[in-house]
């Protein structure tokens, strides 16, 4: 057969931001699905989100209620959600209580009724809710099967997509006759980390096409459901070729120990102890970024975006002007419990909004206390996939990282996720001549040359300034507390390094 | 906690509508009787008989609060209002006489369902069954009075 003759199955929205990209495009039409989970889990709200999403006066969704939440209550919460649309009712939806039926009678009855109500309305959609507890009445093995068997061939024959709703513990994936006639199967995980809810869902089989594998992460908000896919949407996106422009940093010398600047589309890691200036040299990578028309993207974890933009003020950085502008979003990401792939979701909208070019994450550490603690033991691998996925669409990533500081050690992030960052600037104190001063080196520019001079910088009204020539006149500079040698740098030129290793 | 004039209002106004409607077709009965049964319908459809039952028995209860005659009135297990006949007379002997304890019990259904439903889909339910009797000036959207 060629691939002319295959039919083509639609694929209906789902109504849920971020769940078409993990069903891979949209939900199968007249596909018989389950959504299953503990009770809390978010699976009414799921099967309301799609209804309202799909049905209209022409091919309209029935919601046939069960035992369990009261429709009236339902509703109730249900219309709280902004994707409730009470003018949809009862003409596009319409809901149908079916307890006394299956209180009364046997599954036979219960099919009857839901057929008749079907072959009267012609839906696209059908909802049953709460199935599991319609089929927990003793009824045969054989019985239940023969019922589940018919239901799923009617609603198929009748051309609408269907959901069963029901609460299911893991174990009961195996065996189970319902899970076998589906053809889709979507689990919703709500679990407890120390003192926060992760809420993760799985789409454990769907026929017809491919879904994204693996938990992805949701939220409920007054909106509904969110989901959060593990490849962040960017799957189908090009990525694009590596950049060979250099961006400079918005400090003159620095850019010319990093031999012209950090080049377009890498991740810059400045790792440093606390006031050492990771946050002002940042604000000046974002600064340059905009005078060279390029927009940016801040996501501050420790401080309120106007904090932020009047810090910059100081340092005679005006970054209200291209806010207002459009130019530049600072993304305040609220602390505690969030995920990783919702953070990324929130910087993703934002690049794509304002189609920013820059992005500083301030601070890595920030970040990763924002998080659920349940999501902090995956902070390096989702950081990974998520500078992975930034920086392929040509994202210039600048993030900050505090790092202890100490007289015998030289660490470059306590996260170990040099490898995660292209290039490497570290910042750090020095006691030199009774004073507590700042030093700068590049550590680390994969695939470009870079100085392997340490340089002494100050912070002044300007921000990051680096002074002078490189600091020849002492031994032990790294350690911290160096020792006075009597060479001096005066007419020396600055030194490269091309390699991705250094000897430092 | 008495009848909402809104709901009063309503009330009065689908009640006035089945007490004029030419209802050949349909049995005899009071004119609350009437309206209580199209929303008895209505809504064991969305919340089911017991859920319905549960409601109009709260609905009584309210409404006997201000009209004790409604005491005889019961609500069966099934929804079924018994008794109401007893204290409203039939619709083709006096056609313009509804009995305050209808128009009470009508309007404490109806203020329930706001209070769990909302205006909306409260009025979208009433203007599902009476699609020409729901508002006074005829407009979908203006159920109720400010």
């Amino acid at each position: 057969m060629s691939t002319q003759e295959k039919v083509k199955i639609n694929q209906l929205p789902t109504g849920v931001p971020g769940l078409d990209e993990i069903v891979g495009g949209g939900l199968p039409e007249f596909s018989f699905n389950i959504i299953a989970g503990a009770p809390g889990s978010g699976k009414t709200t799921l099967a309301h989100q799609f209804v309202f999403a799909n049905a209209t006066p022409e091919r309209p969704a029935l919601y046939f209620t069960v035992l369990g939440e009261s429709a009236i209550k339902m509703l109730r919460y249900q219309q709280q959600y902004t994707f409730f649309d009470p003018a949809k009712l009862p003409d596009s939806i319409r809901f149908i209580n079916l307890s006394q039926v299956v209180l009364e009678k046997d599954l036979g009855a219960v099919l009857e009724e839901i057929t008749k109500e079907v072959e009267k309305a012609n839906p696209a959609v059908v909802v049953v809710d709460s199935f599991r507890t319609m089929v927990r009445k003793p009824e045969s093995d054989m019985e239940l099967q023969s019922f589940i068997q018919r239901l799923a061939l009617f609603l198929a024959s009748w051309q609408a997509t269907t959901f069963l709703i029901g609460e299911y513990a893991e174990e009961e994936l195996r065996d189970n006759p319902v899970f076998t006639v589906a053809d889709g199967l979507f689990w919703l995980r709500q679990t407890t980390e120390r003192n926060s809810i992760v809420r993760k869902l799985q789409i454990i089989k769907l026929r017809g096409q491919a879904s994204v594998p693996g938990l992805h992460t949701f939220r409920i908000t007054d909106a509904g459901i969110q989901a959060f896919s593990r490849t962040f949407g960017l799957t189908a996106r090009v990525r694009n070729p590596i950049g060979q422009r250099r961006l400079s940093l918005g400090v003159p010398e620095l850019d010319k120990m990093l031999d012209g600047g950090v080049r377009e589309g890498d991740s810059v890691l400045v790792a440093g102890s606390s006031g050492t200036g990771k946050s002002v040299l940042a604000t000046q990578f974002i600064a340059e970024g905009i005078r060279h028309g390029e927009p940016g993207i801040v996501a501050v974890f420790e401080e309120r975006p106007q904090a932020y933009a009047e810090r910059a003020t100081s340092l005679g950085l005006d970054l209200k002007t291209p806010q207002k502008d459009g130019k530049l979003t600072i993304l305040y990401l609220r602390p505690l419990d969030l995920s990783v792939d919702e953070t990324m979701q929130s910087i993703l909208d934002a690049v794509q909004k304002i189609g920013a070019k820059r992005l500083v994450i301030d601070s890595l550490a920030g970040f990763e206390m924002a998080l659920s603690p349940g999501f902090r033991a995956d902070f390096r691998e989702s950081l990974y996939r998520m500078i992975f996925a930034l920086t392929g669409i040509g994202v210039t990533i600048l993030s900050t990282v505090e790092v202890d500081e100490s007289f015998t050690e030289f660490p470059f992030s306590t996260y170990s996720i040099s490898f995660l960052c292209d290039d490497i600037i570290r910042l750090r104190y020095v006691s030199i001549d009774g004073q507590l001063r700042k030093i700068m080196v590049i550590i680390k520019m994969r695939g470009g040359n870079h100085a392997k001079d340490i340089r002494e910088y100050e912070i002044t009204s300007e921000g990051v300034v680096i002074l002078g020539e490189r600091l020849t006149n002492y031994q032990g500079l790294i350690t911290g507390i160096p020792v006075h040698s009597n060479r001096s740098a005066q007419g020396e030129e600055p030194s490269h390094d091309s390699g991705t290793k250094n000897a430092i | 906690m008495t009848t909402l004039p809104e709901m009063r209002d309503l009330a009065q106004r689908l009640l006035a509508y089945e007490a004029n409607a030419d209802r050949a077709s349909e049995p005899v009965g009071s004119t609350t009787l009437r309206v209580y049964e199209k929303l008895r319908r209505s809504l064991g459809e969305l919340a089911g008989t017991a859920g319905f039952q549960s409601l109009a028995s709260r609905a009584l209860t309210l409404a006997r609060s201000e009209v004790p005659s409604l005491s005889t009135v019961q609500v069966a297990a099934d929804g079924n209002l018994q008794g109401m006949s007893a204290i409203e007379p039939p619709i083709n002997a006096e056609k313009d006489r509804v009995h305050e304890g209808g128009v009470i019990l009508i309007s404490r259904l109806l203020g329930l369902l706001l209070i769990f439903l909302g205006e909306a889909l409260t009025m979208n339910l009433v203007r599902d069954v009476w699609p020409d009797a729901a508002s006074e000036d005829g407009n979908p959207q203006d159920g109720r009075k400010a």
